[in-house]
């Protein structure tokens, strides 16, 4: 075999190692393309909804509050969504994780697709195949959500909730959907208060599973709640009583970094 | 309500939809073929399988639980971009509170769309720009002192939110925490790992409720 044979294969096995792969620049313009793709999506179904509110008269007002709301309540959560791509940054790299978390998923589906589809596998064992099969296994069980709006959506619209919200004057149609958010927010104060008695937590590894289970108790979630509910009541009161106008846009924002705040505080005590 | 916007959604919706789920499988297709690797069809299938155990019925009741909150084209947009209970749906509950738009009319459409929309832009920029500034960013959000702002973010979202939802709704409220604690007392692991099936129960409960109370026109 000739010196420029044996330098291809050294090529082709160094740019098809785990960790090459991982890194590769394609992945990461895959990344930047799904990125433009889901702006490119957003910006044109805002236009359209924005044309829309033209013909109905709407206030510009009422745009700008929904745009400046829902920039500024979004900034934590993404920014807690991102901790998940450091999370896993670890075991798959960063340029899977980023696409991943940008399209269609969340940090503990994809932790189990990974430890679902290669069991028993770890950073240092990890080949080409398990990188690809995580990869697949990933993107297929998660898509059931958008195959049900893509075939279900309209004829349920339609069928059902077109149906329970179109009778005129004293109601129950309302109540349906106003019960479904009382159970998210109850069932979101459940997840804070039963953490008083028990949680469990997988152990984490260079971005994968270990296997281990560890078992933890803490007041701290409930606390965080309790605090950013209070915040909320006093800026709610500013905004209604006090006519503070600026802070109804940000009093989501400003009462969760409230909570979040006061869990740092804690934890400097010793409190987690 | 069956405007032409609505059709409209519908069908740009789908299209969308559809162009997703390509650009979903883009990065397993690539990395199949830059490495001319194939998966091991029989570890995806085993995968695929458990995992959808999970996600298939899950994805129906979010379809049918979320959908009607969020209207036609943020729903669409909503199961591409993904992150629907810890972030689109309460998105969305804070901007037609803020707002004062009612489910199902055409003006929680336009609310809806925007409100999802700019949240979704928003996560993608902080991701990518996350990405590009991995190296001094990474020590600061993995700082020890930071990590249970993080750890505790939902909790911090949704009492928040709560507050709007609690304040008009005191006799709607009582049974669901109710039943909450006494469950969150006896099985806590389950409360706080299977939320999905929580929010379920807790809407029954609440919707019980409700038609009671309407029924002896109380609310």
């Amino acid at each position: 075999m000739g010196y420029e044979s044996e330098l291809m294969i050294m090529l082709l096995w160094a740019t098809n190692t785990v960790e090459a792969v991982k890194e590769a620049w394609w992945l990461y313009a895959i990344g930047a393309f799904v990125t433009l793709f889901i702006i490119g999506g957003s910006l044109f179904f805002a236009y359209k909804a924005y044309v829309q509110s033209k013909e109905l008269g709407m206030a510009k007002e009422d745009i700008k509050k929904a745009v400046i709301s829902s920039v500024s309540f979004s900034i934590l959560p993404s920014i807690g969504i991102f901790i998940g791509v450091i999370t896993m940054a670890g075991f798959l790299g960063i340029a899977l994780p980023w696409i991943r978390l940008s399209v269609l998923g969340a940090l503990h589906y994809e932790l189990m697709a990974a430890d679902w589809a290669t069991e028993g596998v770890n950073i240092l064992n990890m080949s080409v195949e398990n990188f690809v099969t995580i990869a697949f296994t990933m993107t297929i069980a998660i898509i059931w959500g958008s195959l049900f709006t893509l075939f279900l959506f309209k004829k349920y619209q339609s069928k059902v909730v077109d149906k329970a919200t179109e009778k005129k004057g004293r109601s129950f149609g309302p109540f349906l959907f106003q019960s479904v958010f009382i159970g998210l927010v109850s069932a979101y104060f459940g997840d804070a208060f039963s953490r008083i008695f028990q949680y469990n937590t997988r152990e984490i590894v260079d971005g994968a599973y270990t296997g281990t289970i560890i078992e933890n108790s803490s007041f701290v979630p409930l606390i965080v709640f309790v605090i950013s509910f209070l915040s909320m009541m006093g800026f709610d009161y500013l905004v209604k009583q006090k006519n503070v106008k600026w802070l109804e846009n940000f009093q989501l924002s400003l009462s969760m970094v409230i909570g979040m705040a006061s869990a740092v505080f804690l934890g400097m005590g010793g409190l987690f | 309500m069956n405007t032409a916007y609505r059709e409209q959604m519908h069908k740009f919706g789908r299209i969308f939809t559809v162009m997703g789920i390509f650009v979903m499988f883009l990065a397993p297709v690539s990395i199949w073929v830059f490495t001319g690797v194939a998966p091991n069809f029989a570890q995806m299938g085993v995968g695929v399988l458990g995992l959808s155990l999970l996600y298939l019925p899950g994805g129906l009741i979010e379809m049918m639980t979320y959908s009607p909150l969020l209207g036609t084209s943020a729903t669409y947009l909503a199961f591409i971009t993904g992150n629907l209970i810890n972030l689109k749906v309460p998105c969305v509950m804070n901007a037609t509170e803020i707002c004062g738009t009612k489910i199902n009319t055409p003006e929680n459409e336009v609310i809806s769309a925007i409100s999802v929309a700019f949240s979704s832009i928003t996560t993608v920029l902080i991701l990518s720009l996350g990405v590009l500034l991995l190296i001094p960013l990474k020590p600061l959000l993995e700082n020890p002192i930071l990590a249970p702002a993080f750890n505790w973010v939902i909790s911090a979202l949704f009492g928040a939110l709560g507050y709007k939802y609690f304040k008009g709704n005191w006799k709607l409220i009582i049974a669901p925490m109710v039943v909450i604690i006494i469950l969150s007392i006896v099985m806590p692991t389950f409360v706080n790992s299977q939320v999905m099936i929580i929010v379920l129960i807790l809407a029954i409960v609440t919707l019980v409720v409700s038609k009671i109370l309407y029924n002896k026109n109380k609310i």
